[in-house]
């Protein structure tokens, strides 16, 4: 662990300082930070995985405290933490299975063997975790055929175990909780870095010929999103709103029109008139909290009452990395972040009105610059996530997949 | 006129006074709005300036004016322009062989065309032409030319003080009653009636507080923000981006307009829309000030149909942000437009009164 912090302690600096930025860069790197503390964990005798999550909670709480707006190393944070759970749970699990099933078709474990080589630790923990859950919509429509798959694979890992005996052989276990959670956090980097591609793969079901689509500041998920449907030979129109004060549209108009998509930069001003015009309003966000809503940036919420108005679909494009299970209370102060003013007002020209006050000492400028919207779920038509598409609703069924409840709180419990 | 219409386009261009050269990278939808290379005007009206003898030199000033964006606004642009007119009807005289109210009429519709070929009219000034050329034609026969130039005169002066100056007065006294103590008001972009209003607010006392909400390209919030702050008004500026986030704040909204259409829809500066819209969904009045003389029979749907196109280089460049320089040639790519409309319209559900 020791060896551990001046690279915790620079990734936070980083954070505190905003050089990393942007969901997908830091819930990769959070995750790496993470792979690598797991991995330098001393593991002990009992309780390893209560252990092993304690010294999670211990960094992911000052990776939290140093940007509480990046909501991603949170994200992350309690996914490594549910990992952690349910890979002791199918642990133990497949112990106590694989002591009853060792006798069973020792002629079919031998076949079973030889088509399937060694099943990796981490196929073993899913079906595990897959047979654990209760069965959900996800687990309900997976084909794989999942007890017949869990008793062949049990089988080849409860003979070692069996042989070795549940309550014996301990360095073998803890040996192989860390394993499996490392290929299991090396899952979820994976998951994160292939966000865009499942998700650009759902795009020509949603764009059909010669649509016209708006969208606002610039998002990767959204470029890789149209740049397939362009793929296909699709022919759409696409109205960029430059996104003041960042003005990211003028990036992302760029990039589409060196693709050969016909593009229109419009004022943040001009959505309202132009949205009677588009069919479809395909956006990019920071984070979905747990009631569906979604923190966007800036100007987002106009956006969406105008499509609400004109009855024009609001897509929200997001990886799952980016889903919250927090709720939002009063978002607009407590997830938000004001910039500073010079993006509005040149401190030059103004220098002679920043001077005056009133006699009571409050200044007669003031400039607000925030970073965050926040639209509210009914606003929002349809998520498309790595996953699929879902509604509003349904978010809250993702969440309990990927995180539990217990871990909302990131705090070190009282060391033992 | 109709600038889809190529024939036509080309008929108004033999006749036109000033040079335009279309844009390029047109936008489909507004092809039937006129759409020109801004900058390449005005050096070549000026060097023409002791040319022109058709047009008077007022006119031909407040012509250039336009054209640099030094007047702007339905009230400024109106009475600047019949300013010039009463000049160009007091050097006036009829030529032989001509009746006065025809050969004016003429005049009057000639220096009208060259104000379009500047910049395309507002309503205001739309109206207030319609009013001129209404007196002319009814000027009686039997006047001589001096009394008649004079009546015109003092007809000129009698709308710009009736229908602009002493309607403001009006509409600031009965917007003074809605505003309270502790209120704060949110205006966006640069009215100047709303302007009117605040100051008299605070100079009678009142305490509040302003946002201003600004937008891209004209950034007009700027000029009023600094008028405010030198009143001592206590002031809060954003832009148009984060009205969603200061609306929770506010509690009156104060919008000015370029013209009021017959079925309630609001015509004024685009983005006016979407405040509206933001208030309207977090149930805050809007009341829209607006003087009498700007309404127009006319109907609207949408942003569309009727608008004015501004100039897109002016979305590429970014004052004080050189670092941003992503569209800089973006007329070379033909894949690439940019939109700078100048006008919206604010469906009526949105307004909760109109002072």
């Amino acid at each position: 662990m020791p060896d551990m912090q001046p690279l915790i302690s620079d990734f936070v600096l980083k954070l505190k300082r905003r050089k990393v930025e942007g969901s997908h860069a830091v819930a990769r790197q959070t995750a790496e930070l993470l792979r690598s503390v797991v991995s330098q964990h001393r593991m002990g005798s009992t309780n390893q995985a209560a252990a092993l999550a304690d010294a999670i909670h211990a960094v992911g709480e000052h990776l939290i405290a140093a940007n509480p707006i990046e909501l991603a190393v949170g994200n992350t944070v309690r996914r490594v933490l549910h990992i952690i759970k349910e890979e002791d749970i199918s642990f133990t699990a497949v112990g106590i299975e694989g002591l009853s099933v060792t006798a069973v078709s020792d002629d079919e474990c031998d076949s079973g063997n030889d088509d399937r080589p060694t099943l990796s630790a981490a196929v073993l923990a899913s079906h595990a975790r897959n047979a654990l859950r209760a069965p959900s919509l996800q687990t309900l429509l997976d084909d794989i055929p999942v007890s017949t798959a869990l008793s062949h694979s049990s089988s080849s890992a409860g003979d070692s175990d069996g042989k070795s005996k549940y309550t014996g052989d301990k360095s073998l276990k803890t040996r192989k909780l860390k394993h499996d959670v490392i290929a299991a956090i090396g899952d979820l980097i994976e998951e994160i870095d292939t966000c865009y591609d499942q998700i650009s793969e759902q795009a020509v079901e949603h764009i059909h010929q010669n649509e016209v689509i708006l969208t606002l500041g610039r998002s990767r998920t959204v470029k890789e999103f149209l740049y397939a449907a362009k793929e296909k030979k699709r022919s759409f129109r696409v109205f960029v709103a430059e996104g003041a004060p960042r003005y990211q549209g003028h990036a992302l108009a760029k990039e589409l029109v060196e693709k050969g998509i016909q593009t229109t930069v419009i004022t943040d001003s001009a959505v309202f008139a132009m949205i009677s015009r588009v069919n479809m309003v395909i956006v990019g966000v920071h984070a979905i909290m747990a009631n569906g809503g979604v923190i966007a940036p800036v100007g987002m919420n106009m956006v969406a009452l105008a499509a609400q108005r004109h009855a024009v679909p609001f897509v929200v494009v997001a990886g799952s990395h980016k889903l919250c299970p927090l709720y939002p209370h009063n978002p607009e102060v407590l997830l938000n972040e004001l910039k500073s003013p010079s993006d509005l007002l040149d401190f030059g020209e103004f220098s002679n009105c920043m001077n005056f006050s009133t006699q009571d000492g409050t200044p007669l400028l003031n400039v607000a610059n925030p970073t965050f919207d926040y639209v509210p779920p009914k606003l929002v038509s349809l998520f498309i996530t790595d996953t699929g598409g879902h509604s509003p609703s349904y978010m809250y069924r993702l969440i309990s997949e990927y995180y539990s409840a217990d871990d909302l709180v990131v705090r070190r419990k009282s060391t033992s | 006129m109709q600038f889809d219409d190529v024939h036509r386009v080309e008929k108004a261009k033999k006749r036109a006074i000033v040079n335009q050269s279309e844009a390029r990278n047109r936008v489909e939808l507004f092809r039937h709005l006129p759409q020109y290379v801004h900058g390449t005007q005005l050096p070549d009206l000026e060097s023409k300036f002791f040319q022109l003898e058709p047009i008077h030199p007022s006119v031909y000033k407040v012509g250039l004016q336009y054209l640099s964006g030094e007047v702007s606004g339905g009230n400024g642009r109106c009475i600047a322009m019949l300013l010039a007119f009463r000049e160009a009807i007091k050097d006036y005289s009829t030529p032989p062989n001509k009746t006065l109210s025809r050969d004016l009429t003429a005049k009057v519709s000639s220096y009208v065309s060259f104000f379009i070929e500047c910049r395309p009219l507002s309503i205001s000034m739309g109206n207030a032409i319609r009013f001129l050329k209404n007196r002319i034609a009814k000027l009686p026969i039997t006047l001589s030319e001096s009394e008649a130039k004079a009546s015109l005169q003092s007809d000129i002066d009698r709308f710009i003080n009736e229908k602009i100056v002493v309607a403001d007065q009006v509409i600031v006294s009965h917007a003074i009653t809605k505003v309270r103590d502790d209120d704060v008001l949110l205006t966006y972009g640069s009215s100047s009636v709303v302007e009117m209003i605040l100051e008299h607010a605070h100079e009678l006392g009142r305490k509040f507080r302003v946002i201003v909400v600004d937008s891209r390209p004209k950034l007009e919030g700027q000029g009023l923000l600094r008028r405010l702050v030198a009143k001592g008004i206590n002031c809060t500026y954003t832009h148009i981006n984060a009205v969603s986030y200061i609306m929770h704040e506010v509690t009156r909204v104060f919008l000015g307009a370029s013209s009021i259409l017959s079925n309630g829809t609001v015509y004024s500066r685009v983005g006016t829309a979407s405040v509206a819209m933001v208030a309207h969904a977090f149930g805050i009045p809007v009341l829209v000030c607006c003087e009498a003389y700007k309404f127009h029979e006319r109907v609207q749907l949408d942003s569309i149909c009727a608008n004015e196109l501004g100039d897109p280089d002016v979305i590429s460049k970014i004052p004080g942000r050189a670092d941003l320089g992503d569209l800089k040639n973006w007329a070379d790519n033909e894949n690439l437009q940019l939109l700078n409309l100048t006008y919206d319209a604010t469906p009526s559900d949105y307004v909760s009164m109109i002072i």
